[in-house]
């Protein structure tokens, strides 16, 4: 099947495309020079945007611990519904949703690859039945590796080689793609009800320190030649005062930094900019942050945007939320993992009178306009964290737009505006630098050469908007932006029509992206871990990988490791 | 007016949100026959099941005439105006209910002005479970209004309750006020067991038997008489209780002494 | 011969993973490893009555049939029915799972599974308060307390202590089985002396020491790991623990009140409750305070006895408090292999995890009201498929009555009672042994299920049978539209 899109504004921010009249071919799923236009199904998208499908690099989309908040939550659920068409399944929302109702939304949207950050090993295979159950987009899931005993216990022996092994041995057992590391040193902690309060507290029951586990494993990411970096969820994370521990973070990492490529990428750091001594004194870190990232090269990160709206949060980070539900009192889940991680989810209304939530607000945003190079930090509410996905629209209106975001900034709480340089901050993003922190910056980070650009030998993954740069100024018609982007007018994964005017057309499956990293050495480690398999786990060693059966689809990359 | 016969009687559960004057205000007797109502998993129209007939001109009252045990939340989100109904009434009657009034002369069944905010909901009959309590997982229980029962209600009634007042002429079954924070439940006969459980706020007044109280709970005082709202006060003598103390609550449940002689031993804690 | 092994036993939510298996001829000869129950069912599910080919209703009675005449049957059943209703599914695979959610939907009808009966209260709870809980291998590394609350697991869940709980070895806390052992013996000793003497009636029987004064005896001070049982009588679990609390029946939320009452330093009006003294209460909380880890496991004599799912949420509560003062955990000690499974389906599916109504053409739940057994009782559905479950065994009369009355479909390995009233029945493959698959663990670890021996010919999974089933109804429902 072969087709053409002719004649729209291309943005394509890899190849260096902005706002381009030109036409893309796509042929067998991917992207080529030219076809011939009689054989092909053409798009006249004359007077619109076309941009890569979306690739969110940070949404929680699948997992024990998703599924965990779906089931705390009916509530939630009533209040949005999908009814089942011809085409496609029923399901529920609101911050939560059903993985059919994922999908389509995902897709109306135009997004077509989703990375789904947060994945306990032992509990992988859930993982990825519920991912196999997500139709319409691309979609990896990155192991929580940070606190597992076979890294710490690696770490503190100081032998990295074998603890790189382990990795890659994981990342092909649980069909992983990236590490990801959570409070480090917190969750084990946890696992007593304590946590580590700075980079250099000791792990309780291990010699090592967070500071260890960071660098650690950004050496062994390095050593595997993964193709995204670690993936790190900062210490203090939610807690006044820690954009000083983010900072330290951040400098702790300067030295592993070679060349010009980030070494890590922070997630969420909205989360992770807050001064003040307690919640009474909280303010915004988003410039003390924003100056050291604008004088470094080694990171990317993420906004972790907070949207005014009833949510449920979750994370890895047991004992973060646990001091959330000592704030709250609400409804509280924790689920602690044996050898690996810890989780916990706390629903919770960000409400704009709220001094703190509406200072949130104004972080991530502050990040997003502050840090001046588009390629160091994304677009993400953390999802369902800051917020369901499905109000990036609106976050995207708030960042081309200052009128925007002072419509909303004025109905928040009178204290907060003092507490960010928001209102003071006129940069407005253009529809090229969004393209950059929805689509090209991400796949970049993420090391995805098939997304997130048009170029010749891309996946066929295009999001057509009802946007004409020409015409339209951008400050102003923020809602029209806002519009355009929350239904595609068209979005097209490898090559298929999958949503017009932001009805699905057709279901489809995309696939499942995991790491195949290959070492120098023929891999002992399946016999060392028969050996160790029942001290560390209460399951068997066979019934520990994930086996192909688990993915509906998949599509292996294979690293190969320089160990 | 419009008056709603059944045509039959209903097997399969029957969702009609559409019955509401504010629904029926400003359509013809035809529009409000093609309202979409769904009985089991089939999508009708309301002239399907019921006859239809406008009495008078304006659509603020609706009249239903006849058993509609299977027909669930009539009254949904209803602001204005009346409805009279002269039989059993199904599930959630009067759900999110925010004004106007809702009169039943017979029994309804569970979940009876849950989530409400304002309005008046009289049942002549008894009233099921879950009366004017949230939904699962839901915290949001009654905001406001006024909820009168003449017979008895089933258990679990007026959990997370916040505001307003329910009155029941009957008895009442376990779990009253779970969770309560505010309003008032005035029991005049018998109340089964954890009544006030995990309550923190609001009053539960009980004038018959209450089968046990929960340890939690502390005496307070003696007290002769006790005011339900404006207009009304129940006299007692009443012995007060404070609770709940496994939330640290502040909730006060008072139980007639006349009728309680079995909580007489907490008289010298006093 | 062959031998397989890391076997997932198909019996209870404990889903151990370790079973060995000798199978010879295509029969399973041998298990290692496993409890009691789990060697029953490996080897003695032969031995039952197997029915092979699909039957159906003719003039009153259940005769052979095709399964292409049975899976045509079903289909009309389902697709022209206003209220059907889908039950059962705790005892097959998450596979099989997905495929019923899609069938339910299809039909418009309520998606229910066995909770609904036993651990539906406990789901409840946590949906008002949460839970805040582990995988099982944490209380084995972690657990110096462990409160095993309204539950067996000597006889139901005979090999949880051993692999997961008191008796596990784990990183930071030992086994304590040599200890417990002795008391076991001792305890299996007296009852056997019991029943000979009641066999034998002897003049002036020797009196029977209680174990457990009820005052928590001094070893409660003891270090390492510590087993409490709280249930209405001794069970055989109670006989080992270190402190065994009787409470009166149906007042375990009075106690768990109590409970939380005293671990936020409150006082009580009251000297006792559910027949416990407050002095004794106040030391068992100063012994769930001291602990490092604590964590309770609670079954059916909390879900179904009085207050039901405010049992669950006091519990849930009261370990919510202890998590002020030290690190507690709470889990339903989930029955059949892979009931948490097809909850956990459901919620990814639907966003609910049992008592899913599609009859609005979206998901809806409200458990009072889209349950199975409270629509039965309301006589509401008008057909009904059951699979992989018996509720004709294990529902009320009236619901019972309702159910076999209207058109039923049965699939399951065995001839049941319910199979005996249906219209049509669909013998099966036993998923885990005959058919793989997927199960979740009580602590929603996902374990995958072995195909160890092949099924008679002509038998096919729930899966299989369901997708035909599915494809045929999808048929009939477009012929319904285009008539429309």
């Amino acid at each position: 099947m072969e087709l053409l899109i002719k004649n729209g504004f291309v943005f394509d921010p890899i190849n260096g495309i902005n706002s381009e009249k030109m036409d893309i071919a796509i042929k067998n799923g991917k992207i080529v020079d030219s076809i011939q236009e009689k054989n092909a199904k053409v798009i006249d998208a004359s007077g619109l945007t076309v941009m890569p499908g979306g690739v969110d690099i940070h949404s929680h989309i699948a997992g024990g611990e998703v599924n965990a908040g779906r089931l705390l939550r009916p509530e939630d659920h009533v209040k949005d519904v999908e009814r089942k068409t011809a085409i496609t399944r029923s399901g529920v929302g609101y911050s939560i949703p059903s993985t059919f109702t994922t999908g389509y939304r995902y897709s109306r949207m135009g997004y077509t690859t989703i990375m789904n950050p947060s994945m306990s090993p032992l509990e992988a295979k859930h993982t990825h039945e519920e991912l196999s159950d997500i139709p319409m987009v691309d979609k990896a899931s990155y192991p929580l590796l940070g606190d597992w005993w076979f890294v710490l216990e690696y770490l503190q022996k100081g032998d990295l080689e074998e603890c790189a092994r382990h990795i890659a041995w994981m990342m092909e057992t649980v069909k992983g793609y990236a590490i990801k590391i959570v409070n480090p040193g917190g969750l084990e902690s946890w696992g007593f009800g304590r946590n580590v309060h700075s980079i250099d507290d000791r792990v309780p029951g291990f010699d090592v320190t967070p500071r260890e586990i960071i660098c650690g494993l950004c050496k062994v990411n390095k050593m595997l030649n993964l193709p995204h970096t670690i993936h790190l969820h900062t210490n203090n994370l939610g807690v006044p005062g820690n954009y000083a521990t983010t900072l330290e973070t951040m400098k702790c990492l300067e030295d592993l930094a070679g060349d010009d490529k980030p070494v890590a990428h922070i997630t969420h750091l909205q989360f992770s900019s807050y001064k003040g001594r307690d919640w009474r004194t909280m303010k915004s870190g988003a410039e003390e942050i924003a100056n050291y990232v604008n004088n470094h090269s080694h990171l990317t990160m993420d906004m972790g945007q907070v949207i005014f709206t009833d949510t449920t949060t979750m994370t890895a980070d047991g004992p973060f939320q646990f001091n959330l539900y000592n704030l709250t009192g609400h409804k509280w889940v924790n689920h602690d993992v044996e050898t690996e991680t810890s989780g916990g989810i706390v629903p919770f209304r960000y409400r704009r009178k709220n001094v703190v939530n509406a200072t949130q607000w104004s972080i991530g945003l502050e990040l997003a306009l502050l840090i001046k190079d588009p390629w160091k930090i994304f677009l993400t509410t953390d999802h369902p964290n800051g917020g369901p996905f499905t109000a990036y629209p609106k976050i995207i209106a708030w960042l081309i737009s200052k009128k925007a975001r002072m419509a909303t900034l004025k109905r928040t709480h009178p204290k907060a505006i003092k507490r960010s340089i928001l209102s003071s901050i006129d940069r407005e993003m253009s529809l090229y630098e969004i393209a950059v922190v929805t689509r090209g910056g991400t796949s970049k980070a993420l090391g995805l050469k098939h997304k997130g650009h048009l170029g010749v030998g891309a996946d066929g993954d295009v999001a057509i908007y009802d946007l004409n740069p020409e015409s339209i100024d951008l400050p102003t018609d923020y809602k029209v932006v806002r519009k355009a982007f929350s239904r595609a007018k068209y979005t097209i994964k490898g090559g298929q029509v999958l949503v017009k005017d932001g009805e699905v057309l057709q279901e489809m499956y995309g696939k499942t992206m995991w790491l195949n990293v290959e070492t120098d050495e023929p891999c002992r480690i399946p016999e060392e871990m028969k050996t160790k398999f029942r001290d560390y786990w209460t399951v068997e060693f066979d019934n520990y990988p994930v086996s192909d059966h688990y993915l509906r689809s998949q599509s292996p990359i294979t690293v190969k490791a320089s160990i | 007016m419009i008056v709603l016969t059944p045509l039959r009687k209903f097997q399969f559960p029957v969702m009609a949100e559409c019955i509401s004057p504010d629904v029926f205000q400003g359509k013809s007797r035809d529009e409000i026959a093609s309202l979409t109502v769904y009985e089991g998993n089939r999508r009708k129209k309301l002239g399907n099941l019921f006859k239809i007939e406008k009495e008078s001109a304006e659509n603020l009252k609706i009249t239903i005439k006849g058993d509609v045990n299977e027909v669930r939340r009539i009254g949904s989100g209803m602001k204005s105006g009346e409805i009279m109904v002269f039989g059993n009434v199904g599930m959630h009657l009067g759900h999110k209910m925010e004004g106007g009034k809702i009169t039943v002369h017979g029994d309804v069944d569970g979940w009876a002005g849950s989530e409400m905010k304002g309005g008046l909901i009289e049942i002549q009959g008894n009233a099921g479970n879950y009366l004017a309590s949230p939904y699962r997982g839901s915290s949001v229980g009654m905001r406001g209004g006024r909820i009168v029962v003449s017979g008895n209600i089933g258990t679990d009634s007026g959990a997370s309750m916040q505001k307003g007042v329910i009155k029941i002429h009957g008895k009442a079954g376990h779990f009253l006020g779970f969770r309560m924070r505010g309003g008032v439940i005035h029991v005049e006969k018998d109340v089964g067991d954890r009544a006030g459980a995990c309550m923190t706020g609001g009053k539960i007044v009980v004038s018959g038997s209450l089968e046990s109280i929960l340890p939690t709970f502390t005496i307070d005082k003696m007290k002769p008489k006790v005011k339900i709202d404006q207009n009304e006060k129940v006299t007692g003598p009443f012995y007060v209780f404070l609770g709940d103390r496994s939330e640290n609550g502040k909730g006060k449940l008072f139980a007639s002494k006349a009728a309680n002689p079995h909580l007489s031993s907490f008289e010298k804690l006093l | 011969m062959t031998i397989v092994k890391s076997v997932t036993c198909p019996v209870c939510g404990c889903l151990c993973d370790d079973i060995e298996l000798v199978v010879e001829d295509g029969k399973v000869e041998e298990v290692k490893n496993g409890c009691a129950i789990c060697e029953s069912k490996f080897i003695g599910y032969r031995g039952e009555h197997r029915v092979l080919k699909p039957k159906i209703r003719q003039n009153g009675k259940l005769v052979d049939t095709t399964l292409q005449e049975a899976v045509k049957k079903s289909a009309e059943i389902l697709a022209n029915a206003n209220y059907p209703i889908l039950y059962g599914w705790s005892s097959t695979s998450c596979e099989a799972q997905r495929v019923g959610v899609e069938l339910a939907e299809e039909v418009g009808g309520v998606l229910d599974n066995t909770a609904v009966v036993c651990h539906g209260p406990s789901i409840l709870g946590i949906q008002e308060v949460g839970i805040p809980s582990c995988t099982l291998g944490q209380v084995r590394h972690r657990a110096d307390l462990v409160i095993y609350w309204g539950c067996d697991p000597w006889s139901a869940h005979p090999r949880h202590v051993e692999r997961y709980t008191t008796f596990a070895e784990g990183r930071f806390e030992g086994s304590e089985w040599k200890g417990y052992l002795q008391k076991f013996k001792a305890a299996a000793g007296r009852k056997k002396i019991k029943r000979v003497m009641k066999q034998a009636p002897v003049k002036n029987p020797p009196s029977i020491e209680p174990v457990t004064p009820s005052e928590p005896p001094q070893k409660m001070k003891k270090d390492g790991r510590k087993l409490i049982v709280v249930d209405v009588r001794r069970t055989m679990t109670a006989e080992v623990a270190d402190y065994f609390i009787q409470v009166e029946p149906n007042k375990d939320y009075e106690l768990m009140e109590a409970l939380r009452a005293l671990v936020r330093d409150q006082e009580l009006d009251v000297n006792s409750v559910a027949g416990i003294s407050v002095e004794c209460l106040e030391e068992l909380v100063d012994i769930m305070i001291g602990c490092n880890f604590g964590i309770i496991f609670f079954g059916l004599g909390l879900t179904m006895s009085a207050g039901k799912f405010r049992n669950i949420d006091v519990a849930i509560s009261l370990t919510r408090d202890l998590n002020m003062r030290t690190k507690f955990a709470i889990m339903p000690m989930r029955g059949h292999f892979n009931v948490t499974g097809s909850n956990t389906v459901f919620t990814w599916q639907t966003g609910y995890p049992f008592g899913v109504d599609f009859s609005l053409g979206y998901p809806r739940y409200n458990p009072g009201e889209t349950t199975s057994v409270d629509v039965l009782l309301r006589r509401e559905s008008d057909a009904a498929l059951v699979i992989a479950s018996d509720p004709v065994a294990n529902f009320p009369k009236k619901a019972v009555q309702h159910l076999v009355k209207n058109p039923l479909i049965v699939i399951d390995p065995h001839m049941n009672a319910t199979s005996l009233m249906a219209d049509v029945v669909f013998p099966s493959a036993f998923v885990g042994i005959e058919v793989g698959g997927t199960a979740y663990r009580m602590d929603h670890v996902p374990l995958p299920l072995k195909k160890v021996v092949d099924p008679p010919e002509g038998v096919l999974s729930d899966k299989e049978i369901l997708n035909r089933i599915l494809e045929e109804t999808r048929k009939i429902k477009l012929k319904q539209v285009e008539a429309a």
